[in-house]
């Protein structure tokens, strides 16, 4: 039966692996550890190669989904009632199985690329740069090229960045599925929409960046390229190297998913993914919007609490204003949690914003 | 200027906000001897279950008062003096002089009236203190979310009768046979947060059908059932007689039996907090000059303009009786009204003369895991009433109620699903007949996304009689 509330009461913090006691540090240590292990050592391969599987990178394709179905099973009984929770998980699911796990996995044995294919630039960020596109067969460099550059702004301009960070992103459904338990731990106070707002446009711009200096290089130089080197701690690094080991793995990995159990699931995706900033734009330009019921919110803080970037629905809500953050990735829990039902997602045109008041209330003299 | 709020809930800080953002240089006391910060009452529940914390309840960060230039005072008012426009506080604190002054006190729990309410072990569930008190009774203690910033900051300026004092505890965590007394929205609450902890409450409703104010008993039939399955025992139609124990509560009477209990939340309704304003109430309690007129419900007799009996003192929220649409006054104990009228309340602490009038009646709440929306007059008697009830049991399960007086739609009972009441009251106030209402019902659907909606039968629904109604010479049978 489809109830469109929360099922039950969570015990959020009566858990303390959920609200920062010891075993959610030992989490994070955990997590933290693996994703260096991953990143700067070949420890695993030989691991990834007694499974059968070709590198490390199809090995953490596979735990990646286990941490997904495990987490999708923990995220249905917690949430599962909604129907718009039920469907959601279980595209975004499958999208991160099929394109990010099988489908790499598969291709190379038909003489393939192992591409994936739900993820595009600019949060895989190396997609639309020359070398990368050189290397692929002309039909997968256009399906990068035209879905990075046409088909994902467009669809959240039409129903919301959710499309892709809620629906299809990997890394937006390990949030959803293997960080719901920690979702409430994002922090909704000013000072960190004021950190998310400057950080996250900052990548967007040095993501841009990089690959129009490695655009412009293959345009003048071809392969050896000059303007994309610059100095850092001494040495040479290429903009490339750069960006891959700052945004890509430390930001990405290292903090954006070893630090799930401190600060919650969502700190990647609202602080650092560049794809995130960039359809958020769209988004604010577009359709979706959260519709707030007018005069009906108590306030409670239910939406804040359990809205994983950090947004603050309630000051939205008691104030009687529909409103469109850039931020927001339409996961609905805010809609799911509000015991009201004050709150919900729609894709509406922007002429039915925002309908007459009603209620007169104060008459003022 | 000196504004003076006696109360930190809803309608004090709304008025308290109103009065800053249009006059910066004056000061504004709020005295709360409940909490230091603002928080929703509503949500008192979930910091029970774990699902919030402190922090989360409170709207505002906690710099607000710091930001917005407010005094604040924790301490209980004990008394007016409108003469000399001061207010007495407990503790032997120096009184606080005022030139316009806000009662927004609130509401505080309605006492047992058997044998046996003040045990160990019963208690209420309204305020902060309550909460602590149940935390500990069944938990043994707050959640990791913490308690409340200074929770004890008040009792060295309370009284005895305070609803604010810190209860006994008998079970200190281990409450395993609980009881809940009284057939209303905090009753289910209590049981609500009791199921979360694991227990298996016994729930005791005087009334023939759970709460009758609202629903008829189709519709409380559901909630009832849902109740079941999460192994509460429905009591209907039993009288509570006495709550017995030495010390500590071990049963409650009722007229049916005895039933053993460890842990007792009484939630038979709550009052105007408002006998501090009362003359001649003996130690702690003083006064001065012509008092307060308060109603024979305990409210602040105020007018449209809020504006009690006495020059400069004005009233707002649970605390005070407002003129309704037939003219009588009572307190209207809602969260969005008690907002509405703070703010029309900071107009007239500003000198402005703003009125306040409410529109048609509106309301939502969960039962359990049951949505329910009201808007209109529903279960209160209309003249020529008729019921048109569709009870949906498919992908979703639902009840919808529409009241008729002749031809007209007058109001609406919803349960299941969501809806937006604002298109409700505008077909209200259209007098819209039942067939419009039926033709356009999509349009006043909230259904979260991909939710299939509701489909009613165009036909063959027979319209039922009045509803049955308990309320007899409290709420006027007219339309609005």
């Amino acid at each position: 039966m489809d109830q469109q509330g929360q099922n039950g009461l969570m015990r959020t913090f009566r858990e303390p692996w959920r609200s920062r006691g010891a075993l959610a540090y030992v989490v994070a240590a955990l997590l933290t550890g693996f994703y260096v292990v991953l990143y700067w050592t070949e420890w695993l391969t030989p691991a990834a190669v007694a499974l059968g599987l070709r590198s490390k990178w199809l090995l953490y394709g596979a735990l990646y989904s286990v941490a997904m179905v495990g987490g999708a099973a923990y995220y249905l009984r917690h949430h599962g009632n909604s129907r718009y929770n039920r469907v959601r998980i279980a595209v975004n699911v499958g999208v991160q199985v099929a394109l990010a796990f099988l489908l790499p996995l598969i291709m190379p044995l038909f003489g393939g690329p192992e591409a994936y294919l739900s993820y595009f630039w600019p949060l895989s960020y190396d997609k639309l740069w020359p070398s990368t596109l050189s290397s692929l067969p002309v039909y997968l460099a256009l399906y990068f090229i035209v879905g990075s550059l046409l088909v994902a702004p467009l669809l959240a301009y039409r129903y919301g960045k959710r499309w892709y960070c809620s629906w299809v992103c990997g890394c937006g459904g390990l949030a959803n599925t293997f960080g719901d338990p920690w979702r409430h731990l994002t922090a909704s106070s000013t000072r960190s929409w004021r950190f998310e707002k400057v950080s996250v446009h900052t990548v967007m711009f040095v993501a841009v960046l990089t690959t129009f200096l490695l655009v412009l290089d293959a345009a003048t130089d071809g392969a050896t390229g000059t303007f994309h080197w610059l100095v850092a701690g001494g040495q040479w690094w290429s903009v490339k190297q750069l960006y891959g080991l700052v945004v890509g793995a430390i930001l990405a990995g290292v903090v954006g998913v070893g630090f799930y159990p401190l600060f919650g699931p969502r700190l990647w995706c609202r602080n650092f993914c560049p794809m995130a900033a960039m359809l958020g734009l769209f988004q604010k330009l577009g359709r979706f919007r959260i519709a707030v019921k007018k005069d009906m919110c108590i306030s409670c803080g239910n939406c804040t609490t359990y809205c994983e970037m950090g947004i603050d629905v309630r000051s939205y809500a008691q104030s009687n204003q529909s409103f469109t953050r850039a931020a927001c990735v339409g996961c609905g829990m805010c809609a799911h949690v509000c015991p009201r039902g004050v709150l919900r997602l729609e894709n509406a045109p922007r002429e039915q914003a925002d309908k007459a008041r009603v209620r007169l209330p104060v008459v003022d003299l | 200027m000196r504004v003076v709020i006696i109360g930190n809930g809803v309608a004090g800080i709304e008025a308290a906000i109103t009065v800053r953002n249009r006059e910066p240089t004056w000061s504004v006391t709020i005295v709360s001897e409940e909490s230091d910060h603002f928080f929703s009452r509503t949500a008192l529940m979930w910091v029970h279950t774990g699902q919030l914390s402190h922090a989360c309840i409170e709207p505002h960060e906690r710099d607000l008062y710091a930001r917005m230039g407010f005094e604040r005072v924790r301490a209980r008012a004990v008394g007016l003096d409108t003469a000399a426009r001061r207010v007495f506080l407990a503790g032997g604190l120096a009184p606080l002089p005022y030139d316009r002054l806000l009662i927004a006190a609130g509401s505080r729990p309605r006492p047992g009236p058997w044998p046996g309410a003040d045990l160990r072990g019963v208690g209420h569930f309204v305020t902060h203190q309550d909460l602590a008190w149940l935390e500990a009774e069944v938990h043994g203690g707050p959640s990791r979310g913490g308690p409340p910033p200074r929770p004890d900051a008040h009792l060295s300026a309370t009284a005895d009768d305070s609803p604010y004092r810190p209860r006994p505890v008998a079970a200190r965590g281990g409450a395993r046979a609980p009881a809940v007394i009284g057939g209303g929205l905090i009753g289910i609450e209590a049981v609500e947060v009791l199921v979360a902890a694991g227990l298996r409450p016994t729930f005791f409703i005087r009334e023939d059908w759970f709460w009758p104010m609202a629903l008829d008993p189709r519709e409380s039939a559901w909630i009832a059932e849902r109740m079941g399955e999460h192994g509460v025992d429905v009591r209907l139609g039993e009288n509570v007689e006495a709550l017995v124990g030495d010390d500590r509560l071990q049963r409650v009477r009722t007229d049916r039996g005895e039933v053993d209990c460890d842990l007792c939340v009484v939630a038979i309704g709550v009052v105007p907090n408002t006998d501090w304003l009362r003359a001649d109430r003996g130690e702690p309690y003083r006064s001065g000059g012509q008092p307060v007129k308060l109603d024979a419900r305990g409210g602040v007799e105020v007018d449209e303009g809020l504006t009690s009996s006495v020059d400069g003192v004005f009233a707002a929220g649970d605390c005070a009786s407002v003129p309704w649409y037939d003219g009588v006054r009572r307190p209207e104990q809602l969260w969005y009204t008690a907002r509405d009228q703070g703010r029309v309340a900071g107009r007239r602490l500003c000198g402005d003369t703003a009125l306040y009038a409410r529109g048609v009646w509106y309301n939502s709440a969960k039962l359990m895991d049951v949505e329910y929306t009201t808007a209109g007059l529903v279960s209160v008697g209309v003249p020529d009433e008729r019921n048109w009830f569709y009870e949906e049991r498919g992908a979703v399960r639902s009840t919808t109620r529409i009241v008729l007086s002749g031809e007209r739609v007058v109001g609406f009972n919803l349960l299941g699903r969501r809806w937006d009441h604002e298109v409700l009251v505008r077909w209200i106030e259209e007098h819209r007949s039942l067939d419009y209402v039926l033709a356009h019902l999509t349009e006043a659907s909230f259904d979260t996304e991909l939710v299939p909606p509701l489909e009613v039968p165009a036909r063959g629904v027979e319209l039922d009689g009045p509803a049955p109604t308990v309320i007899d010479g409290g709420m006027p049978a007219m339309v609005v």
